[in-house]
């Protein structure tokens, strides 16, 4: 029995040897190469899709979760297609370069790319010189909100579409309100009270400000009653008309502004060369000031104001209506002679189909465009979010106005910031009003 | 010494793992130096492949802006030789290289670009002075596509004097078409920088991680934590000083390889890195592969390891069980070695036993032959001693038939004869063998049968006769004078219908038996020696033969006995019943459907019930002679068609009692008087037609042969025949013997019986006698079994099968020394009609001869 073991175990021995043995010649003894000729093919069929976007400044220890996003909608687009969507990106290093809405306009004119990501103002002038391919056949366009659609039709043609409805609020530290026992403001008045009393405590500018942001609190107090007095479309024609002017809409808001520099509760100057949280964010973590503003997403992203190390709130904009979101959208259009054009509209279908929203609001935690994505908010945005819910924001661009809302009130609140008068500004105000009456 | 050898053994336990750890620390330091060596090589040359690549690309995006200048100035030199100088500008088209073509004539601070629009060098910053060839290179810039691009600057030169400047915008993106797709498999991070400004202008496709974006040189240092001082000097001083630079950083937590490297004189910059995984792919592979057979091996090492112990394990194993197996094979020997020891002891033992026992009858045969010789004319003496001699040759017969058995019984050569016979049978012929036993010590047996449903059973009747005469032999030997012994059958609860199961119990008052003893008893060759039992004479061989024949017909067997009270054999088995059991028609052809049995002893009652119940007669029950009348005056018209009395209880009534029960019944009904067997009261009985004696213990079997001797008894006397003759007065009979001796006895004995007896010497001339004998000449043929020339059977087998009508008839009755049942069945299945044992019981011949003779009649 044990010399039968022994012999097998010799056997199995000597079997493992050989075949060893003859792996190890037949892995050594291999040719190089399959062939004669070793040169690699280069794949020459890869159909290529150029997008256009802004780069926010990296962080070396967090992970932009809004580009995350984004990526996972393409990466899906680039599975589902067999496409490689190459990213082109600019962004303005200070004040003094070309802004990233400069340039879009420039390389959209130019043909440069294929898919561009357009703010509302961009969008509104490519449009108008036709500059962007209609996008109301893809498939997508189906599922969108109708409010979605509404903001994005120029001359008739859908020439955006986004992938998340923005909306943008006041980003309190609540740790800080609760100190000096203070409500959240509701309207201009308690706002400009709660900043005379962070100011009395030592805290110099309460309100920390970028040159892009600062027209929110325009819009909310010049829009709130339009789009939440329910005589909206009238409203909307008696300006078209001429019956209304802007400059009546805009002043409280310029008025109240001015106010804020003046009593010192916001830096003009420094907001005024300020990129997008560039100043403010590091001061507002810091918890140096209680306020700033900032769009839905950055309550989400640690790149931005995700996970402070106090209780945030996202809260509406004082006006006379109580508080108040701004929504806005940043879309993508496609340029009306983008060399792939065909390939960027397959890409914009997948990008924006209800599977990936879905993935993208699940990631992002964001209002989705599409009526069939929904996600829970986190709970700082549940004051910005009940708000909407209860249909009460003032929209940031509406293509239903003839004057562009959102790039212009910008560029004249810069303005303010620089040192013109409110009578200046309004002027402009009414100097567009009577360019886009004579179009 | 011990301790010493103790300490050898440690170190030799201790030094071979130190060898192995030495040989795999050698093993992991050599594997390690070389990885190690491998790592640095493959560093050092992906480090330098790495130069390479920039050097290659610096060269090409080098040569395209050579290209440009060089394009630039044999333009400048068109224009130059045309007498309008805005002219070739206007001509020229826009194309994907040259975004604008401008012209600024000397002196003019304005000029014309190709698509005829106003001209000026605002926004275009010269000051870098990085020129190619000649040709001023300005600042990077964005232009009106949104896009990063420089514009170079080239003198117009007519007759050796500058006219005009020619500028011709480029965009970087064009250089996208002379690099590759993809760095270090896409894995690298490459940006082209404006040497003077620092900022990020390209970012070629393919060149890094997708979703990573720049800005500048300070973005690039943020981003990527690169925050030492001195790395930050150093390069400062190297763009400074427009030189290239390498260096180690890690690049979001991957150590990576950083460069800054300058283009056309540092105007442009490639920077980025290179993960050092990237770098060192092939390295790592190496190593990997490297790990991987060490890994195997050591997994090869540490399996043989496994295996060597498992086998080293498994050879102690073998060697403990072949260890242990010897020790049990030696015990086993050392048992064995006993036990043939005990065995010869006890066949010493034996042989004494059987010596001293053989001797003893032997001696009084012989003793009592010279004797019977000297007392030949003394009738009485020669009759005391032929009883005597006859005697001792009963036991010595009795010697040598439990030594034949045991013998056989051992060699496994017994088979039981199964046939059909009655317990009324089997206890009465015990009782016949025993009792007489008894009564010559004087002791009383006590014989009783209780519960037992059928007394027809199937089963060795031969055997079982053995067992109980071994154990009631056995119980008379060793009970004293006037001792008691209790013979039971006891029916008990079937465990299947088809057995009856028994219990035979055989006790005395006896000696008893110590404990020791006990245990012994059922071994052969023992036996119970001790002052008071050392004058019976036995082979020791009883019991062993006892139970093995209990065991061979499935019983079991046990004994319980104190020594001075007695002993208790109890034997359990199980009989199978035969079919047809009750012969239930007997009973109602004689018109016996009701009966009444009388007797002190209810359970007697009870038996007697059971078993005529089951013959399909109902019995009634009375404990008292008072009662019998009762029943009998009170029974239906038809009344009792027998009445079983106890006849204990009728003596000691008065003396008409029993003949007042008699009168009141009717002549046919009998009345049968149940004895106790082996008393003496049958004698005072005076047994008429309709009164007989019936021993008990109850059978059906008795009472039905008692009616049926009763009937024919009282139908002879109606038809007056007479008695058969019971002599074998004039029989002749053919004997086939070769002993002389036995065939002189035998001739001898048939004569004093008045027959005649012709001998032949061997079975042939026992053939070829009846052959010539006439017809019916022989009443009867005696065979031996084993004899010269022709034996029993053959000769048997030839007798009947002769040709003439009395071959077939005539009996042949075997008479061998071969006393086992196989050889009775042999010489039944040979012919012979039935077989008899020597040495010949005269008795027996006689009523086998008159029987068969009878029966032939």
């Amino acid at each position: 029995m044990i010399s039968n073991n022994k012999k097998r175990l010799k056997n199995l021995t000597a079997i493992c040897l050989a075949g060893a043995t003859v792996l190890t010649m037949a892995a050594c003894g291999r040719k190089n190469g399959s062939g004669v000729n070793l040169a690699q093919m280069e794949e020459s069929n890869v159909k290529i899709v150029n997008l256009f976007s802004p780069m926010e400044k990296m962080d070396a220890k967090v992970k932009n979760v809004a580009r995350s996003a984004a990526d996972k909608t393409i990466m899906l687009a680039e599975e589902k297609l067999g496409v490689e969507v190459g990213y082109v990106t600019y962004t303005a290093e200070n004040y003094q370069d070309k802004t990233y809405d400069d340039v879009t306009l420039d390389r959209a004119r130019n043909n440069m790319d294929d898919i561009y990501l357009l703010n509302p103002d961009t969008m509104r002038t490519l449009g108008e010189e036709g500059k962007l391919r209609d996008l109301s056949d893809l498939k997508c366009v189906n599922n969108l909100r109708d409010v979605v659609k509404a903001a994005n039709i120029i001359d008739g043609k859908l020439v955006a579409i986004p992938q998340e409805v923005v909306a943008y609020g006041l980003f309190i530290n609540k740790d800080m309100f609760n100190r000096y026992s203070l409500p959240l403001p509701e309207t201009p008045e308690d706002f400009l009270e709660c900043c005379k009393v962070f100011k009395e405590n030592g805290i110099e500018t309460p309100v920390g400000a970028n040159r892009w942001w600062l027209e929110t609190f325009v819009l909310a107090q010049a829009y709130a009653d339009l789009y939440n007095g329910g005589n909206t479309e009238a409203e909307i024609e008696a300006l078209n008309n001429g019956d209304s002017k802007y400059s009546d809409y805009m002043r409280p808001g310029f008025e109240f502004l001015q106010e804020m520099i003046d009593l010192g509760y916001i830096d003009a100057k420094k907001a005024y060369v300020s990129e997008a949280m560039e100043g403010e964010r590091e001061d507002f973590l810091a918890q140096k000031i209680p306020i700033v503003m900032a769009y839905w997403g950055a309550a989400n992203t640690e790149t931005a104001y995700g996970n402070p190390d106090f209780e945030m709130l996202v809260i509406g904009f004082p006006s006379n209506r109580g508080r108040v979101p701004i929504i806005t959208m940043t879309g993508f259009g496609i340029g009306n002679n983008a060399e792939h054009a065909e390939d960027a509209a397959a890409v914009l279908d997948i990008i924006l189909s209800d599977e990936a929203l879905q993935i993208y609001a699940e990631t992002n935690r964001v209002i989705s465009p599409s009526k069939n994505v929904e996600v829970e908010c986190i709970p700082a945005l549940k004051p910005l979010n009940d708000r909407i819910q209860e249909n009460v924001y003032v929209l940031g661009s509406n293509a239903g106005l003839d004057v562009e809302q959102w790039g212009n009130t910008c560029l004249i609140v810069r303005d303010l910031l620089n040192g013109a008068t409110v009578d200046e500004c309004m002027a402009k105000f009414d100097q567009l009003q009577e360019e886009a009456f004579n179009k | 010494m011990r301790n010493k050898q103790s300490k050898e053994n440690i170190n030799k336990g201790i030094s071979l793992p130190l060898s192995i750890i030495l040989i795999f620390a050698v093993l992991a330091c050599i594997v390690f130096l070389v990885s190690y060596k491998i790592s640095r090589e493959m560093s050092e040359s992906a480090i330098q492949n790495l130069n390479e690549s920039l050097n290659l690309i610096r060269s090409t995006i080098e040569a395209v802006l050579n290209q440009e200048a060089e394009f630039q100035k044999l333009m400048a030199q068109e224009i130059a030789e045309s007498e309008d100088l805005k002219e070739p500008i206007l001509r020229y088209g826009e194309n994907q290289t040259m975004i604008q073509i401008s012209l600024i004539c000397a002196g003019e601070t304005e000029g014309i670009t190709s698509k005829g629009e106003r001209f000026t060098e605002e926004g275009l910053d010269f000051t870098a002075k990085g020129t190619l060839d000649g040709v001023d290179i300005s600042k990077s810039y964005l232009n009106h596509m949104g896009t990063w691009a420089y514009t170079m600057k080239c003198p117009v030169i007519k007759d050796g004097e500058e006219i005009a400047s020619l500028y011709v915008e480029y965009i970087y993106d064009s250089f996208n078409k002379s690099l590759p797709e993809g760095f270090y498999n896409k894995r690298a991070m490459l940006y082209i920088m404006d040497g003077e400004t620092e900022r990020f202008i390209l970012k070629p496709k393919g060149m890094g991680e997708r979703d990573a974006g720049h800005l500048n040189l300070s973005d690039y240092y943020r981003a990527n934590e690169i925050n030492e001082t001195e790395i930050r000097n150093e390069v400062a001083e190297c763009l400074k000083e427009r030189r290239n630079i390498m260096f180690y950083h890690d690049i979001r937590g991957k150590d990576s390889l950083n460069y800054m490297w300058a283009v056309n004189g540092g105007t442009i910059y490639l920077v980025g890195y290179v993960p050092i995984e990237a770098i060192q792919q092939e390295g790592r592979t190496v190593n990997q592969n490297i790990f991987i057979v060490v890994a195997v091996m050591l997994i090869a090492f540490f399996l043989c390891c496994v295996l060597y112990y498992l086998n080293h394990r498994q050879q102690n194993k073998l060697r403990e069980e072949r260890e242990k197996e010897r020790e049990i094979h030696n015990q086993q020997l050392a048992e064995a070695l006993q036990a043939a020891q005990i065995a010869s002891n006890s066949k010493t033992t034996f042989l004494s036993n059987m010596s001293h026992d053989i001797r003893t009858p032997m001696n009084a045969v012989l003793g009592f032959t010279m004797l019977l010789a000297r007392d030949a004319e003394n009738p009485e003496k020669v009759r005391e001693y032929t009883q005597k001699i006859r005697a001792s040759g009963q036991h010595l017969l009795s010697l040598i038939n439990d030594i034949l058995d045991i013998s056989k019984i051992e060699s496994g050569k017994v088979v039981l004869s199964v046939e059909e016979f009655t317990l009324n049978d089997l206890v009465s012929s015990v009782d016949a063998v025993i009792r007489p036993m008894a009564q010559d010590k004087e002791q009383k047996l006590f014989v009783d049968v209780t519960g037992i449903k059928y007394e027809r059973l199937l089963g060795d009747e031969t055997r079982i006769n053995q067992i109980l005469i071994n154990l009631l032999s056995n119980a008379v030997k060793y009970t004293p004078k006037g001792g008691s012994i209790w013979f039971r059958i006891i029916g008990l609860k079937q465990r299947s219908s088809q057995f009856e199961h028994i219990r035979i119990e055989v006790e005395d008052n006896g000696y008893g038996m110590t404990q020791e003893y006990l245990k012994t008893i059922f071994d052969a060759f023992t036996r119970a020696e001790n002052s008071t039992t050392n004058k019976v004479q036995g082979t020791g061989l009883g019991m062993a033969i006892t139970k093995n024949i209990v065991e061979l017909m499935g019983g079991t067997i046990d004994v319980f006995s104190e020594e001075g009270k007695g002993s208790l054999f109890r034997v359990e088995m199980e009989l199978r019943i035969p079919e047809g059991q009750m012969d239930k028609q007997f009973w109602a052809e004689k018109g016996i459907s009701r009966i009444l049995a009388v007797d002190r002893d209810r359970d007697v009652c009870h038996n007697i019930q059971i078993l005529m119940n089951e013959a399909g007669v109902a019995v009634d029950q009375a404990q008292t002679l008072e009662e019998a009348v009762s029943l009998i005056l009170d029974s239906p018209k038809e009344g009792y068609h027998a009445v079983l009395l106890d006849n204990h209880l009728a003596s000691q009534a008065a003396d008409q009692t029993v003949q007042n029960i008699r009168d009141m019944l009717p002549d046919s009904v009998p009345l049968l008087l149940l004895t106790d067997n082996g008393t003496n009261e049958t004698k005072n009985i005076i047994q008429t037609d309709n009164i007989r004696i019936l021993s008990k213990p109850f059978f059906v079997s008795v009472f039905k042969e008692t009616i049926l001797k009763m009937r024919s008894v009282k139908e002879k006397s109606d038809t007056g025949q007479p008695e058969p003759d019971s002599s074998l007065d004039g029989l002749n009979l053919l004997a086939a013997e070769d002993n002389e001796i036995n065939a002189e006895i035998l001739h001898e004995i048939i004569t004093i019986e008045n027959a005649r007896c012709e001998i032949v010497e061997n079975g042939k001339l026992a053939v070829e006698r009846f052959m010539n004998s006439a017809k019916n000449e022989f009443d009867a043929i005696l065979m031996d079994v084993q004899m010269p020339v022709m034996n029993g059977y053959d000769a048997t087998r030839a007798i009947r099968a002769l040709a003439r009508d009395d071959a077939r008839h005539i009996p042949i009755i075997a008479m061998t020394a071969n006393a086992f049942v196989e050889d009775e069945k042999e010489a039944i299945n040979a012919g012979m009609n039935i077989y008899l044992t020597k040495p010949i019981d005269v008795e027996a011949l006689k009523q086998v001869l008159k029987q068969y003779i009878k029966t032939d009649d």
